[in-house]
């Protein structure tokens, strides 16, 4: 079993290997800052966190990094045009209750978009809902239904139609399997536990 | 990279203890903003904790509109009112005075010792009364940076201040970039909405409208005291909130004589508000008052250039801090801060508190503050 801990940060190595030195990047749902943190060791960047809740606000204070407490939509519309290199949402876009515009905004305000997330078509997903009925309930979904926040999941083949559909251009994706730790290829959309996309406008 | 979140390690506290104000006077003419000068400058001023060797370890505390020098410690045995601060500054407290040289000085224009209307013109003999010059927030951070030089500081630690003493806060970090290590700005704002600037003119016009202010030229022991008290009456329902009044005071009733009051206190929050008056009164100076008011009315980060522009000088990095339930200084007037500096690319953090005590809050003792102040100054 993988620490709960990794899970979590998951998609920060791979984030990493995108991120180019000293990049100016925006993180929305910062939660913690650690991510921030470790972009900030590995890499030398700029970054600035956004969440909604104070106390997360404040472990990014400890952590040394700048954070804005507010909406995620009213903070892109501050920013001009390509204001950051990289605009991450790690594991923010399931959460958002206004997902097009401010994936739209989130690539108006940033050269790149990383968007890190949880692949709801994953087989044991797939298997809870065809045999119990139930929502799978895991090491990171721990909560039922009546205890969780709304949340709006979405699988792998929905993300490539909704990157078809707004014209997005895909410049990389990678799949991790169930324990999201090792690469999977095949049939992502059933044997791949959580996705990392980088997206561009088209221009 | 540390994903535990360890608890608040915040030490044990001790007290300041007692204090003694110190007096910084500067033997030469001193120019304002608008062009008025005065023949020499006085500041007075408190400090708490040791400046170090490198004298890099000192904070400069900006007190609000009614606040002043002492904002921590007592002065005496017999004299123990305890600074308007107290809980921030201390050993071991947020702002501590074992690892910080703290400083807060009465702010130019004030009454409790530094220059202001109320002092004597020392050519003339006389209280400068409406002669002494217009005053805006930037000569208030002017005559602190002479004090700072004075005491041998090119750098501070940080600059830190609330409401009128946040706007200072940003004005020293866009005015003296290079001695200003950080900041933090309380619930403040750029600049004054219309409903600051109109419950301000109201307060004024209750002074003015005493028969005792004469034209400002009253004697300080008759002065227009009951015009000051009804300012202060209503500012300070400003810098509550309806909840906060709400849960404190509700509609409590004070024993009275039913045969023959008629206006007299019938309410607990009557009786509350009248004694904020009186006990103003008793330490404030009416023209003081009204030239601190101005002073902040006139204050406005968006011109004559525009809030990037002005907020592109600032170079260190900052905190504001918005509380919910502010509606003097509303929190959107904080976040907007915040949002300029990070539209310009420089290092700047927004925490808003959900709090019930209104504009106030910043001087209410609450752990998240504390660990928050904290926080960002032993960064």
């Amino acid at each position: 079993m993988i620490p709960i801990d990794k899970k979590r940060q998951a998609d920060f190595q791979i984030i990493a290997r995108w991120v180019n030195k000293g990049e100016c990047v925006l993180d929305l749902g910062c939660g913690r800052g650690v991510l921030l943190e470790y972009l900030k060791h590995k890499k030398s960047t700029y970054g600035v966190g956004v969440d909604i809740d104070f106390d997360k606000i404040l472990s990014c204070v400890k952590r040394g990094v700048p954070a804005y407490q507010g909406d995620i939509l009213s903070i892109l519309k501050n920013f001009p045009d390509d204001s950051f290199d990289r605009v991450i949402f790690s594991r923010t876009v399931e959460q958002l209750d206004d997902t097009d515009a401010i994936l739209a905004e989130g690539l108006r305000v940033g050269r790149r978009v990383t968007v890190g997330f949880v692949n709801s078509a994953f087989w044991v997903n797939r298997l809870s809902a065809f045999f119990k009925g139930r929502r799978t309930i895991n090491e990171v979904y721990t909560k039922p239904w009546y205890e969780s926040q709304p949340s709006n999941p979405f699988s792998i083949n929905e993300f490539e139609d909704f990157c078809r559909v707004r014209k997005i251009a895909v410049e990389n994706r990678i799949y991790l399997s169930g324990d999201w730790n090792s690469e999977c290829s095949l049939s992502p959309n059933l044997f791949s536990g959580y996705a990392i996309y980088d997206l561009a406008t088209i221009v | 990279m540390n994903d535990s979140e360890k608890a608040p390690l915040i030490p044990e506290e001790g007290e300041v203890g007692f204090v003694e104000h110190q007096d910084f006077v500067y033997e030469h003419p001193f120019e304002f903003f608008y062009g008025g000068k005065i023949p020499e400058l006085r500041l007075r001023y408190e400090t708490y904790g040791h400046l170090n060797a490198a004298k890099d370890n000192a904070i400069l505390i900006c007190h609000a509109l009614s606040g002043d020098h002492h904002c921590a410690g007592v002065y005496d045995i017999e004299e123990r009112k305890l600074g308007w601060w107290n809980f921030m500054v201390g050993p071991g407290k947020p702002i501590d005075t074992s690892r910080y040289f703290v400083i807060c000085s009465n702010v130019l224009g004030g009454c409790q010792g530094s220059s202001g209307p109320g002092s004597i013109h020392p050519k003339i003999g006389k209280p400068y009364n409406l002669d002494f010059p217009k005053l805006t927030v930037q000569d208030m951070v002017k005559a602190q940076s002479l004090l700072i030089d004075s005491l041998g500081i090119d750098c501070l630690h940080a600059v830190i201040g609330g409401s009128m003493g946040g706007m200072q806060t940003l004005q020293w970090a866009i005015d003296f970039p290079e001695r200003v290590g950080r900041y933090i700005a309380l619930a403040t704002g750029a600049r004054h909405t219309a409903q600051a600037i109109a419950f301000n003119d109201t307060g004024r016009q209750a002074i003015i409208a005493d028969p005792m202010w004469k034209q400002g030229a009253y004697d300080p022991n008759e002065g227009p005291d009951r015009g000051l008290a009804v300012a202060r009456m209503m500012a300070h329902i400003t810098y509550l909130s309806d909840v906060g009044l709400e849960s404190k005071f509700g509609r409590k009733r004070r024993n009275v004589d039913e045969s023959k009051e008629h206006f007299e206190v019938e309410f607990e929050v009557e009786s509350y508000l009248r004694y904020q008056g009186a006990s103003f009164v008793s330490r404030f100076d009416a023209n003081t008052y009204l030239y601190l008011t101005k002073a902040l009315d006139r204050f406005d980060l968006h011109s004559p250039d525009s809030l990037d522009t002005t907020l592109n000088k600032v170079t260190a990095p900052g905190l504001v801090v918005g509380f919910t339930s502010d509606w003097l200084y509303p929190p959107q007037g904080n976040r907007e801060i915040v949002e300029s500096l990070l539209r310009i690319g420089k290092n700047a953090t927004y925490a808003e508190l959900t709090m019930d005590f209104g504009h106030d809050s910043f001087l209410v003792r609450a752990p998240k503050l504390y660990e928050l102040i904290h926080s960002f100054l032993s960064r």
